[in-house]
């Protein structure tokens, strides 16, 4: 019995009824009670989600601060490939994520950052990949990396300028976000829940010790 | 009870325990056989185990050789000779498109060319195939301890009588040799008995039979005709003039009559072939480097061609390897060219041997390569080797949703520094400095996991922001929030760089992570904050 549940827990393996994700499917917390509710219980693992946003530094990344501790405490690995600027990794560290764990690969091109990204979500000791797009890429290497995080268990967020919201994208999720008067309003674009049915934006406030 | 001595037992009850075993597969022999009373008064020295020699007979081992360095199958499909010069022009080997039109090795040079339209020459190297020989007898070295090469006979020794069982029987073993020499591109012809010497003959009359005891040893030899033994002419020539024609019509002379005739190395030669005396042989002790290189017959001039002779080294360093119980996590590449070196380096994650391991790790930072010029040559050596890695603890595969070793570095590392290069991917290393643009430092050699470091109270002064930047002038924020002071002190060389720290939100609807410099009141962005 437990072989077949384990077999139905796969993330390649799609069921018609389970609209939404299962709510036991391997997720990293979020940090926030209603973008958990949102996303269907935290960020999930084995899917591509696309962040839309500009500019660089309104908090998108520190959204994400939740979930990257908890895959550091799990001792898993953080990928942070191509990111606009060094990572300050003492205060990462003082926010609970071990800086030893985090891998940071610098590419020159958008195609090397998705290459370098496929390799990562490849590799089990990943948990969580960062990887940031500067411009427009071809949908065929966005979907070899999705297929590489749904065989993964790693949970991969790409970020991209807005403008990419205007091209399809085979990512599993795509999320815009915009700064708004106390953190982030986060549109869902892109998803498999009632969150992306319903249009309503989600209100993100700023963590409290910021 | 039940388990008197066997030479007791063997000498009170010879015959029912022989046919007992003789109806037991040859694999399923006990390894100490009961010895039947001749063999126990012929040798009586102490010998506790069986010894079981394999001769492995390399007949070909120069085209062999040139085969391995020959991308080009076409050319070895015509005539080609190996020629050595010394002392007179004579065919060392032929392939055997030369064979078919009639040149045989030993003839002289001018006979082959006659017959012969064209051929290709290739010098005969004797010490290339000394080196190859060794190189063999290092891989062979995974089969047995006791390794003998005998370079001037093309020929390879192994006694493999203690480790048969462990492979699975004599026959299993025997192929698994077969093998693993095949793979690498020779073209082995194996012989199996109980000494040296009839192992010998028994590879050069190309007989695949296995003696397991004398009797049978005595059996499989005595159809051998008298030509085949290494005798001196004379002797030969003696042997010839009284009617024998085999081996087996020369067993049953007495012994006497034959020393006081025939000399008394004959009757030595026969204890040899039938084990009645030991041959001790030096054993083979591999030297304990990876030093590997391959001269191309033909240049290469592109990266992706370089392949093939590259799979060659890489089979050869795994056999190697294997043989010498070592695995090893970088290795160099030196590429030769007529006037230069291109010498490339690569480091992985974990130790391995394994050729299509390695290949592709090989394949991804070639293509980043651009040759110079055309590559004549390749050399493989490995800087150091290292221990085997231990068996996994559990006897199943690593469950995928386990998390990951905590010491281990994730395996797709070496592939990323294939490809963007070894400065792409990279730790980052707390250097305890306050000021965070010289904080950190990245760190690229990722074979050494650093020690966890806390972050210093003059860093967590500065706040948790998120994303560093080199410092540069900002306008004064409009409401900042503070965060803390980063006084002077030693790492600021007497500059009085005293900070106030804050972080504020811009009209974009950034949020930075600014600081304001003490001494001239100037705000500084620092990064942002998330």
């Amino acid at each position: 019995m437990s072989a077949l549940d384990t077999l139905l827990d796969h993330p390649a393996l799609w069921r018609g009824r389970s609209a939404a994700p299962a709510t036991d499917a391997p997720v990293w917390p979020s940090g926030h009670t209603e973008l958990d509710r949102a996303l269907g219980g935290g960020w999930p693992r084995g899917q591509l989600i696309e962040l839309l946003g500009a500019p660089f530094g309104c908090g998108e990344t520190r959204l994400l601060v939740p979930m990257l501790a908890a895959c550091g405490r799990d001792g898993y690995w953080i990928a942070v490939i191509a990111p606009p600027a060094t990572p300050w990794l003492p205060g990462w560290q003082t926010l609970g994520i071990p800086p030893e764990r985090v891998l940071l690969i610098h590419t020159e091109h958008d195609r090397d950052t998705l290459w370098a990204g496929e390799q990562c979500l490849r590799d089990p000791a990943f948990g969580v990949l960062l990887a940031w797009l500067r411009g427009p890429v071809e949908t065929a290497l966005l979907r070899r990396l999705r297929l590489a995080a749904s065989e993964s268990r790693a949970c991969a967020i790409l970020y991209r300028p807005p403008n990419a919201a205007a091209q399809p994208s085979p990512a599993h999720q795509r999320l815009r976000w915009q700064p708004a008067a106390s953190g982030l309003e986060l549109h869902c674009l892109k998803g498999a829940g009632h969150w992306a049915r319903s249009g309503h934006p989600l209100q993100v406030p700023e963590p409290p010790e910021a | 009870m039940g388990q008197p001595a066997r030479p007791s037992r063997a000498a009170t009850h010879p015959e029912p325990v022989r046919q007992q075993l003789s109806l037991l597969p040859a694999a399923a022999l006990p390894a100490p056989a009961p010895r039947p009373p001749e063999t126990q008064t012929a040798t009586r020295d102490a010998r506790p185990r069986q010894e079981h020699w394999m001769a492995i007979d390399l007949p070909h081992l120069a085209l062999d050789a040139l085969a391995r360095t020959e991308p080009d199958p076409g050319r070895l499909q015509r005539p080609l000779l190996v020629v050595e010069s010394d002392p007179a022009p004579r065919v060392h080997a032929a392939n055997r498109a030369a064979r078919q039109a009639g040149a045989r090795p030993g003839m002289a040079l001018g006979d082959a060319l006659a017959v012969l339209d064209t051929p290709e020459l290739v010098e005969h190297a004797p010490d290339t195939l000394q080196a190859q020989l060794e190189m063999l007898a290092g891989v062979l070295l995974r089969f047995s301890d006791h390794v003998h090469p005998e370079p001037e006979a093309q020929r390879i020794l192994v006694e493999v009588g203690r480790s048969r069982r462990l492979f699975g029987g004599i026959e299993a073993l025997r192929d698994q040799a077969r093998d693993t020499l095949t793979e690498l591109g020779f073209h082995p012809r194996i012989g199996l008995a109980r000494s040296p010497a009839a192992a010998r003959l028994l590879a050069r009359l190309r007989n695949p039979a296995i003696a397991e005891d004398p009797e049978a040893l005595r059996r499989i030899l005595s159809p051998v005709p008298l030509e085949a033994l290494p005798l001196a002419a004379a002797t030969r020539e003696g042997l010839r003039a009284v009617g024998l024609r085999q081996l087996g019509d020369l067993l049953r002379l007495s012994r006497p009559e034959l020393a006081r005739r025939h000399g008394p190395e004959l009757l030595d030669l026969l204890d040899r072939l039938l084990a009645r005396r030991a041959e001790t042989l030096p054993r083979f002790a591999p030297p304990p480097v990876l030093d590997l290189s391959l001269r191309l017959e033909h240049e290469i001039h592109a990266t992706a061609t370089l392949a093939f002779p590259l799979k060659r080294l890489l089979r050869q360093a795994e056999a190697q390897l294997r043989g010498l119980n070592r695995s090893l996590q970088g290795m160099t590449l030196e590429l030769a060219h007529r006037e230069a070196y291109t010498r490339i380096s690569l480091e992985r994650g974990q130790p391995g041997i394994r050729t299509d391991e390695w290949l592709p790790l090989w394949q991804t930072r070639l293509d980043r390569e651009t040759l110079p010029a055309a590559v004549i040559g390749l050399r493989l050596q490995a800087p150091r080797l290292l221990d085997p890695p231990a068996r996994g603890d559990s006897l199943l595969a690593a469950d995928p949703a386990s998390r990951p070793p905590a010491d281990q570095l994730p395996a797709v590392l070496a592939r990323l520094r294939a490809r963007l290069g070894e400065q792409a991917v990279a730790r980052l290393i707390n250097r305890r400095t306050p000021r965070p643009e010289d904080a950190q430092r990245p760190r690229h050699d990722l074979a050494t996991t650093p020690a966890p470091t806390a972050s210093t109270p003059g860093q967590r002064a500065c706040g948790t922001a998120l994303w560093l930047q080199g410092p540069e002038p900002a306008a004064p924020p409009d409401q900042p929030q503070w965060l803390g002071r980063l006084e002077d002190g030693w790492w600021d060389h007497g500059q009085d760089a005293r900070r106030d720290y804050a972080c504020s939100r811009d009209r974009q609807g950034r949020r930075l992570w600014l600081y304001r410099c003490l001494r001239s009141g100037q705000w500084y962005r620092q990064g942002y904050w998330g």
